[in-house]
């Protein structure tokens, strides 16, 4: 039985070192993420909806001594997933995958992804060229899976199969704007976060 | 070594000397000589892309954790990356360079071409994105300005070449 997005997170979270830097995708992923209070130096990657994929790829060819954990929802990656030929071409090995499915674009309301209800994720990583992809449809096994992709060496991706769980917008943007949050994040980083 | 390759040489140096550790590329017929020497440069990080919105978001996340970086492609890429160069310029504000070929302009020779020439700059002024045009090699270092102007602007600042700028005098 698939796992809720909370203790997906909760998962991510137990096996991240001090120094892992996370970015975290838009919508219900970082919703989740920002619940799971991690200590980790996060960037949140907001909009445009589909590149925070490759946005944690240029992070981690610009910071080689520190491991970037990149947790995406399906319909961000389903955006664009052209983008994990250009991962696993680059294959930084301090790069990591962590992608939440249920096949619903939760914050616009639960819609269905494209795709038949076979799609694997894992599958088309590994068709794309990573050496390492794997599917979790339980707590089980979402724990073994990402024992494996957090403790093991190289780039890898883990598709955590999660509920379908409304998460519509919240009511208030916050106090800060992405520029904003952008600098303290450079900040934090320059200050060896 | 043709006219094409000695500006390749001098397109490179210049993005090596604006300090360009992380570049991003799709291909085009005029920037296969850059692209080449790009890949083979031992101080750049070369990723290729599928599209051109996936080389805006590596080039923002490298300039999230403190590299210069450069997308190299085609016109065609910018009308196709909007989106993501707008969310880049002005929502995050972060700096990096767009080096594109300038397809479609008055030299070109293709009909399927032409239609980029009449809209890209047009497009970049919608997007409020600053933009340079470098007509020939001789004039390769707007480069450097360009990446230091994007650094100082907190956004994207992108650099049309056109058809001599790239090939020389084959063109």
């Amino acid at each position: 039985m698939a796992i809720r997005r909370a203790d997906a997170a909760r998962l991510v979270r137990e096996r991240l070192r001090a120094s892992d830097i996370v970015v975290c995708s838009l919508g219900s992923t970082g919703r989740a993420w920002r619940e799971a209070a991690a200590p980790n130096l996060t960037y949140w990657a907001s909009d445009p909806m589909g590149t925070a994929p490759a946005l944690a790829l240029g992070l981690a060819l610009a910071l080689p001594r520190r491991r970037v954990v990149l947790l995406e929802g399906d319909g961000d990656l389903a955006m664009n997933l052209g983008v994990l030929l250009a991962i696993a071409g680059a294959a930084p090995a301090n790069l990591r995958l962590a992608v939440f499915v249920n096949g619903r674009y939760e914050t616009g309301g639960g819609q269905p992804l494209p795709g038949g209800e076979g799609r694997s994720f894992a599958a088309i990583a590994r068709g794309a060229g990573f050496a390492r992809a794997s599917e979790a449809r339980d707590a089980a096994a979402a724990a073994s899976a990402l024992d494996a992709l957090l403790g093991d060496e190289g780039l890898g991706l883990v598709a955590l199969h999660i509920e379908a769980e409304p998460s519509p917008y919240p009511a208030d943007p916050g106090p800060t704007s992405q520029a904003e949050d952008r600098a303290a994040f450079q900040r934090r980083l320059a200050e060896g976060s | 070594m043709t006219a094409a390759e000695r500006c390749a040489d001098l397109i490179v140096a210049e993005l090596v000397a604006a300090g360009v550790s992380v570049a991003a590329s799709l291909p085009d017929a005029w920037l296969a000589h850059v692209i080449d020497r790009v890949d083979a440069h031992d101080r750049i990080r070369h990723v290729r892309v599928a599209r051109e919105d996936d080389g805006v978001g590596v080039c923002a996340g490298a300039s999230l954790g403190g590299e210069r970086a450069a997308l190299i492609c085609q016109n065609a890429g910018i009308l196709l990356a909007a989106n993501a160069l707008a969310g880049y310029a002005f929502h995050h504000q972060l700096p990096f360079l767009v080096l594109a070929a300038y397809r479609g302009s008055r030299e070109d020779r293709y009909y399927y071409q032409m239609y980029k020439g009449l809209v890209t700059e047009p497009v970049l002024a919608g997007l409020q994105l600053v933009h340079h045009v470098v007509e020939t090699a001789q004039d390769v270092a707007l480069i450097g300005d360009a990446m230091r102007e994007a650094f100082l602007l907190r956004r994207p600042v992108v650099v049309l070449l056109r058809r001599a700028a790239l090939l020389g005098e084959e063109a």
